[in-house]
């Protein structure tokens, strides 16, 4: 699969803070890239970079080997996170605007629009104002006002942020298909079970560095497993004076132990099988959440 | 291009259906038809009651007949006089007079009291229903009174063609050094002096400075208005992701312009439909205003300054308008650039009755100030071709330099939120944005 967009080492300096530092990332076709970071990290800053709205002071953007310019513009979408629309203006005015202004026809843009209305069940808000609408379906118009002209790259910032779990699952099948189609996106977030379940790769940045980078089942094995999930039939006790064992919480009904490393794994579950049945037992992978939180939160300390 | 014209039909679509634009156009129009009555109105209301205009009694006898008789014949001798006159009997018995009056119809009577010495010319006196003497009433007598005064003393010492000659006054005329050297040649733009007295120009130079002021203003301030809105309502990092900022920015000056244009354009056949309405014909040729008389010179040269005047106060609005974040900040951050149009007006406006002073001649070559004061020297003053020529391409420079200036500056200003930025914050903003 081609790269479809490849930073090359950016940098972005306002004043003498460094913004972003010496990034680099390719978003593949095809592909979802997870942008994580805590608030202030440099995720808007390159997004904005990416977007062509200011220029970084070195390295290089390159979309599908081409320079940014008005080709370009015409191929990206994008779903800001602070996202707004015109309140006053009728749904199907603007989005047919927005899309027109990206190149479209407006006979396409009108057919483009109520396929996406028709996806996210919203076929009544094509002549509605804005400012009529609930502030989740607010942000699926803004949602599709990203995606209408079907763009190759698209880039969302935050977009499931506010919504309630029945309009995510909506979003994530519309940014799944998207994916399937080609569409290369960059994509934002603060939740991780959602990049888990949506992206193949990520970049981890904390103040304007990458701290992590990669696919995310390399960075999970990076991480040493450092939990055990255990069932049983009956109260099991005295793990926590295992060696390697740091410490027991829970009940049979699920004990979470924590181990120094996954050498340890093996006695808790030969203690626990002498002791009474076992009915579950894992030695859990990292989740996403722990490595970020480590991997930021541990330089905030 | 296909995208600025995108940007144009959608502002232009957007503005023209908002409700306060509607209702503004509306009101307005129903008061200017209001505004072009009430002449017709007020003829309506005051000549109501009698179509052949006032009558009058003149209650004189024995040595007032002839002051009688002599302002019979002044007033039949006015042009269009509405007044005429009834002699009346029985002088000095008051009910005897309103009697009469009352049968006759009359709007009041004129009767004479002998003044202090003998010989001397009497007091007249107006007596009518309410006490007071109608304006039109007013402006028959007076003259008609002074007329008789002078005839009544100078009688036995003048001939008729001195007292003729005493009644009419002296005549005073002006004109330009040209016209009495008969040298016109040179002048360009404007036409010989004859036509500069003709109260159309001046009319016309009043009217486009009018319409320029308030259309900068108005208009700047729906541009400014329009681009906070969509930086407010955070729709501007779509726009300016699809667009680039000076097709953004131009579609909408332009957008906004057509709005004002249909504006003027209902405003114009508001008053077009107005004036030809027959009976308000009458009364505009009462004011002796002669439409035959535009000076087209004068229109196409205010159209062209109009125009460019107008993007470039625009422009501005404009880039005024992307460093707001809050509408409601917006009025506070326009006051310069609603100083800078006042100044233009007002320079204008002061110096119409002297179009050619140094001021005039400075500001009609300052981009700002040139659109309202070159109108005026145009249309009133003396002015050479080359003059308006420098001008206009002083003015096309300004919106040059301006337009790339506010296009940087709404480059930065449209991603900037929170405070107002001051000017050296806009600048470190720009470096770092690197436009």
């Amino acid at each position: 699969m081609a790269e479809r967009l490849v930073l090359r080492d950016v940098i972005k300096r306002y004043g003498d803070k460094t913004a972003v530092d010496r990034i680099s990332l390719d978003v593949h076709e095809g592909e979802i890239y997870g942008l994580l970071g805590a608030n202030g990290a440099g995720k808007t800053t390159t997004m904005r970079m990416v977007l062509g709205l200011i220029y970084p002071d070195d390295g290089s953007i390159t979309y599908g080997g081409h320079a940014y310019g008005g080709d370009v513009q015409r191929d990206v979408g994008y779903l800001p996170e602070e996202r707004g629309l015109y309140p006053k203006v009728k749904v199907s005015e603007q989005i047919v605007y927005l899309a027109k202004l990206r190149g479209m026809n407006g006979a396409e843009a009108d057919k483009s629009l109520r396929y996406w209305l028709n996806k996210f069940d919203a076929d009544e808000y094509y002549d509605k104002r804005i400012e009529e609408l609930s502030k989740g379906n607010q942000q699926k118009m803004g949602f599709i006002a990203a995606v209408v002209h079907r763009p190759n790259i698209l880039i969302l910032d935050e977009a499931f942020s506010g919504l309630d779990p029945v309009n995510v699952e909506l979003l994530k099948l519309a940014v799944k298909e998207l994916r399937e189609e080609g569409a290369s996106i960059l994509f934002s977030t603060h939740r991780m079970e959602h990049v888990e379940e949506l992206c193949r790769s990520i970049t981890i940045l904390d103040r304007s560095k990458t701290v992590l980078q990669g696919d995310i089942r390399e960075i999970k094995q990076r991480f040493p497993r450092e939990q055990i999930l255990l069932k049983t039939l009956s109260p099991v006790s005295g793990l926590e004076s295992l060696p390697g064992v740091t410490g027991v919480e829970g009940d049979p009904e699920g004990y979470t132990i924590r181990i120094a490393d996954e050498s340890a794994a093996l006695p808790v579950l030969t203690e626990a099988m002498r002791q009474s049945e076992v009915r579950h037992f894992e030695v859990k992978e990292p989740t996403l959440n722990q490595i970020f939180i480590r991997s930021v939160g541990e330089r905030h300390e | 291009m296909n995208r600025l014209g995108t940007v144009v039909g959608f502002t232009f679509k957007n503005k023209v259906r908002t409700k306060s634009f509607v209702i503004t156009t509306l009101l307005l129009a129903l008061l200017m038809t209001i505004g072009i009555h009430v002449p017709f109105l007020i003829q309506l209301f005051t000549g109501g009651n009698d179509e052949g205009g006032d009558r009058i009694g003149l209650a004189a006898s024995g040595e007032y007949t002839e002051i009688a008789q002599q302002i019979e014949s002044y007033a039949s001798g006015l042009p269009d006089s509405d007044v005429t006159f009834v002699r009346l009997d029985g002088t000095g018995d008051a009910a005897a007079l309103k009697r009469q009056a009352d049968d006759q119809d009359l709007a009041g009577y004129l009767e004479f009291e002998a003044g202090g010495e003998a010989g001397a010319f009497p007091a007249a006196r107006y007596v009518s229903e309410n006490g007071s003497i109608p304006a039109n009433v007013q402006a028959v007598l007076q003259p008609a009174l002074e007329s008789a005064k002078t005839t009544f003393i100078a009688q036995d010492a003048l001939s008729e063609a001195q007292i003729a000659q005493l009644m009419t006054p002296a005549r005073l005329q002006a004109s330009s050094y040209n016209e009495q050297t008969g040298a016109s040649s040179g002048t360009g733009g404007a036409s010989g002096g004859e036509d500069k007295l003709n109260p159309m120009n001046f009319i016309t130079v009043y009217v486009l400075m009018t319409l320029f002021f308030f259309s900068a203003m108005l208009t700047g301030n729906m541009i400014a208005s329009e681009v906070t809105s969509e930086k407010s309502s955070r729709v501007m990092e779509i726009l300016i992701t699809s667009v680039s900022p000076l097709t953004q920015m131009f579609g909408k000056v332009i957008g906004v312009f057509l709005v004002g244009l249909l504006q003027i354009a209902v405003f114009g056949a508001t008053i077009a439909i107005n004036l030809m309405l027959p009976y308000n014909r009458n009364v505009l040729s009462g004011f002796d205003l002669d439409f035959s008389q535009l000076p087209v010179d004068v229109l196409i040269y205010g159209l062209i300054f109009y125009i460019l005047g107008y993007f470039l106060y625009a422009l501005l609005y404009a880039a005024v308008g992307s460093i707001v974040s809050r509408t409601e900040d917006l009025g506070q951050a326009v006051t310069p650039l609603t100083m800078l149009s006042l100044a233009a007006f007002y320079i204008g406006i002061f110096s119409l009755s002297n179009p050619n002073s140094l001021l005039m001649k400075i500001a009609s070559f300052v981009p700002f100030t040139s659109p309202t004061t070159m109108i005026a020297r145009i249309g009133l003053g003396e002015i050479h071709l080359w003059e308006i020529a420098v001008s206009v391409v002083l003015l096309g420079a300004a919106i040059f330099f301006f337009g790339w200036l506010s296009a940087k500056i709404y480059r930065t200003g449209v991603l900037m939120y929170g405070k107002r930025p001051s000017f050296k914050e806009l600048r470190k903003a720009m470096k770092a944005y690197k436009i």
